[in-house]
């Protein structure tokens, strides 16, 4: 009996569901974004996705034999880290970056701090800033949606939210292109319409709570409209939820088990962080788009807000 | 003098280019002393004072003292003895006050002395206020200003990393990377999340 | 002689002030962006170090144990600004980009630390031995750092362009590359420590 008793960090899940089974269905759910976004950019999305998975199950297995651990790539984690890194990503880039990509995102994000169940960051974001910081160009160019035949050529488009921050009128996008991703973007964030099918599956099925993505969404919004614009009260809200990476990161990167908090009090907090942080950044930042580090920032302060929302227990003080 | 100058410094000091994590200044201290959060607030809170103290004083020195006599190269030694005789000065006045404080504090007092943090900021004010052998405009407010931006970025590092780190005890980190190497490569993701604050205008 | 020798080379490798001791890391991280920077403050600090441990170690029969942090203080800040004005001087360029990790030399832990645990306890020529090996140390780790950050993040070292067609990976140029290259590195040499031991 001594030996089944397991101390641990987060999360301790006491469901019937095997880790599996959920890292799958999150695969499954992400699906619908990926089909969009090949849809949208062409097959060059599908060569960005397949060879950040490979790059990351690849890392995952040659570490795991190397350190003579057990082998995990069959759980699925990395399989889904490949897949949100590549959705972070421009459809046009050489494919050795997101290969590079998925090797940081596995061995410094997840496997240094232990592996599955105790990285403190969300391994793809720390992927996806590691590639800004290296190679900025690459990530900041970013191909025409819906072109005819594939391959990195010089017809190139900026992302609303990079327009409106170099403060260029925005030609006539309505809320419908942005809605369906007939616009410039990374992979997997521009097609709202996949995106929130597959976060519906996740929600129904309960693998993930409402609190989070509704908290951060909703905290965007709000200071979207009061501060988005020249004048107070005035901001264009619906452009901000429908535009960059807030509904890709709010209901499939911030809403990761592992780095972020237990409890639902501690999860209002940290939606409602990633909300401001990533309205900061969006307003009076020098990046167009803030979700990942606002996500990161508040996955390191996890650790604190899960203390100071820890539930009580009965008779101690 | 204006609140753009006042915004612009908060910013730059607790997050574009944190102390710590962006200009590493005080990393000695920051990589040892992080790993559980109560000693991490206490040196904090301890280095934050001297910060902004040694600003003010290093300040009134540089303009009364060196300036006038054409010593602006004694800056250096000059500034380092009132580091030194201030943090000596406060270890004094806390073993009289409150002895309970004093051992609370144990060693972290006299370290603050070498701190790079509190000499860099020192050297910093002068380098950024202070414009051909003149004050600029403000220039002492601004000074002091900076050291407490300054003291709160470095709190603000030193919490997240102690959180971090806390946690991390659960874990079965690889033995190689234990400790050091893994403090250094969880200050690297930091910086690289504080990134995003880089570029900020208004 | 022979023991003169080993106090020479055990700052080189065996007790390594950065690697080893992990002293004077703020320095180390800042000014490792390039070769060049490397080298000049590494020929900066070999210098303060050398004359504060000889100056120290020459009268530390006659420093008053309650003072002698300040006294140290002094003297390494004497030597500090000698450095500093001797830059400004010579090499301009140098001093801009090092900055203001000059002035810090003097709080760097190398320095002060060698002053506490050795020269004040040690001979003339023992002490003249640990600062040159200490600061040697302390070059060849800033060079190891700075190569691979200057190699990696802009494809050069001392500003010749080494492989053509290498794509730099800008993030070793900043500060967050800097503590991802040290984390590795001592990660790596904690590695061969172990196996070192593992097998001896």
């Amino acid at each position: 009996m001594i030996n089944n008793l397991i101390v641990s960090g987060s999360p301790h899940i006491h469901k019937q569901t095997s880790i599996s089974r959920i890292m799958w269905t999150v695969v499954i759910s992400l699906v619908p974004a990926g089909i969009a976004g090949v849809i949208i950019f062409g097959f060059d999305a599908l060569w960005v996705t397949l060879v950040a998975v490979a790059g990351a199950v690849l890392t995952e297995l040659i570490l795991g034999i190397w350190a003579k651990k057990k082998i995990t790539v069959l759980d699925g984690s990395a399989v889904i880290t490949g897949i949100l890194l590549a959705f972070n990503l421009p459809s046009g880039v050489p494919l050795w970056l997101p290969i590079v990509g998925a090797v940081f995102s596995i061995a410094i994000g997840k496997q240094v701090f232990g592996g599955l169940g105790q990285n403190i960051f969300n391994p793809a974001l720390v992927g996806r800033v590691f590639l800004m910081a290296s190679w900025p160009k690459y990530m900041t160019t970013f191909a025409q949606p819906l072109r005819a035949g594939a391959g990195y050529d010089a017809i190139t488009s900026a992302t609303p939210l990079a327009i409106l921050k170099e403060g260029k009128v925005l030609e006539h996008i309505s809320y419908l292109n942005l809605f369906l991703g007939k616009h410039g973007g990374c992979i997997g964030e521009v097609c709202i319409l996949a995106l929130l099918i597959g976060a519906a599956i996740l929600l129904i099925k309960g693998y993930i709570s409402w609190h989070i993505p509704v908290t951060y969404i909703f905290t965007t919004a709000v200071l979207a409209y009061i501060f988005g614009a020249a004048q107070i009260f005035h901001g264009d809200w619906l452009f901000h939820i429908l535009s960059g990476g807030l509904i890709l990161g709010a209901f499939f990167m911030a809403t990761d088990y592992v780095a972020t908090p237990l409890t639902a009090k501690g999860q209002l907090i940290f939606g409602l962080g990633c909300g401001l942080l990533t309205a900061v950044i969006r307003i009076w930042g020098g990046y167009p788009e803030g979700v990942s580090y606002a996500i990161l920032m508040m996955n390191a302060a996890t650790p604190f807000i899960d203390r100071y929302t820890k539930n009580r227990i009965y008779g101690a003080r | 003098m204006n609140l753009q100058e006042f915004l612009t410094i908060f910013i730059s000091a607790v997050f574009v280019y944190n102390v710590i994590l962006s200009r590493f200044l005080g990393l000695c201290s920051f990589i040892a002393i992080s790993k559980e959060t109560k000693p991490a607030l206490a040196m904090s809170s301890a280095v934050m004072f001297v910060i902004v103290m040694s600003s003010a004083i290093t300040w009134f020195v540089y303009r009364f003292l060196l300036l006038p006599f054409n010593l602006g190269y004694l800056r250096t030694i000059s500034f380092i003895l009132v580091i030194a005789t201030f943090v000596q000065l406060v270890e004094m006045v806390i073993r009289k006050l409150s002895p309970q404080l004093y051992r609370a504090f144990g060693i972290y007092l006299p370290l603050i002395t070498v701190n790079c943090a509190v000499l860099g900021v020192a050297v910093l004010n002068i380098d950024m206020f202070f414009i051909n052998g003149k004050p600029a405009a403000g220039s002492f407010y601004y000074s002091v200003f900076q050291g407490v931006c300054v003291g709160l970025g470095y709190t603000l590092a030193m919490l997240l990393m102690s959180g971090i780190r806390e946690r991390l005890e659960l874990c079965n980190v690889p033995k190689p990377i234990k400790d050091f190497p893994l403090a250094f490569i969880i200050a690297s993701i930091l910086s690289l999340s504080f990134m995003g604050f880089s570029g900020f205008s208004r | 002689m022979k023991n003169l020798i080993k106090e020479f080379t055990k700052g080189i490798i065996k007790e390594n002030p950065t690697f080893v001791l992990a002293l004077g890391l703020c320095p180390t991280l800042a000014v490792s962006v390039s070769v060049t920077n490397a080298i000049g403050m590494g020929i900066a600090a070999t210098f303060v170090l050398l004359g504060s441990s000889l100056i120290i170690s020459l009268i530390r029969d006659f420093i008053p144990e309650k003072i002698r942090i300040p006294c140290y203080i002094v003297i390494i800040a004497t030597f500090v600004t000698i450095a500093e004005m001797c830059m400004k001087a010579y090499s301009p360029q140098l001093d801009r980009s090092l900055g203001i990790y000059v002035p810090l030399i003097v709080v760097n832990c190398i320095v002060l630390g060698r002053a506490e645990a050795f020269a004040c306890k040690n001979n003339l020529a023992r002490s003249f031995f640990d600062g040159l090996g200490m600061g040697v140390g302390f070059t060849l780790a800033l060079i190891l750092i700075s190569a691979i950050r200057e190699f990696l993040g802009s494809g050069q070292i001392l500003g010749q362009a080494l492989v053509k067609g290498f794509e730099p990976i800008f993030v070793f140029g900043m500060p967050s590359g800097a503590l991802l290259v040290i984390g590795l590195l001592l990660g790596l040499f904690n590695l061969l420590k172990g196996k070192k031991e593992g097998t001896g």
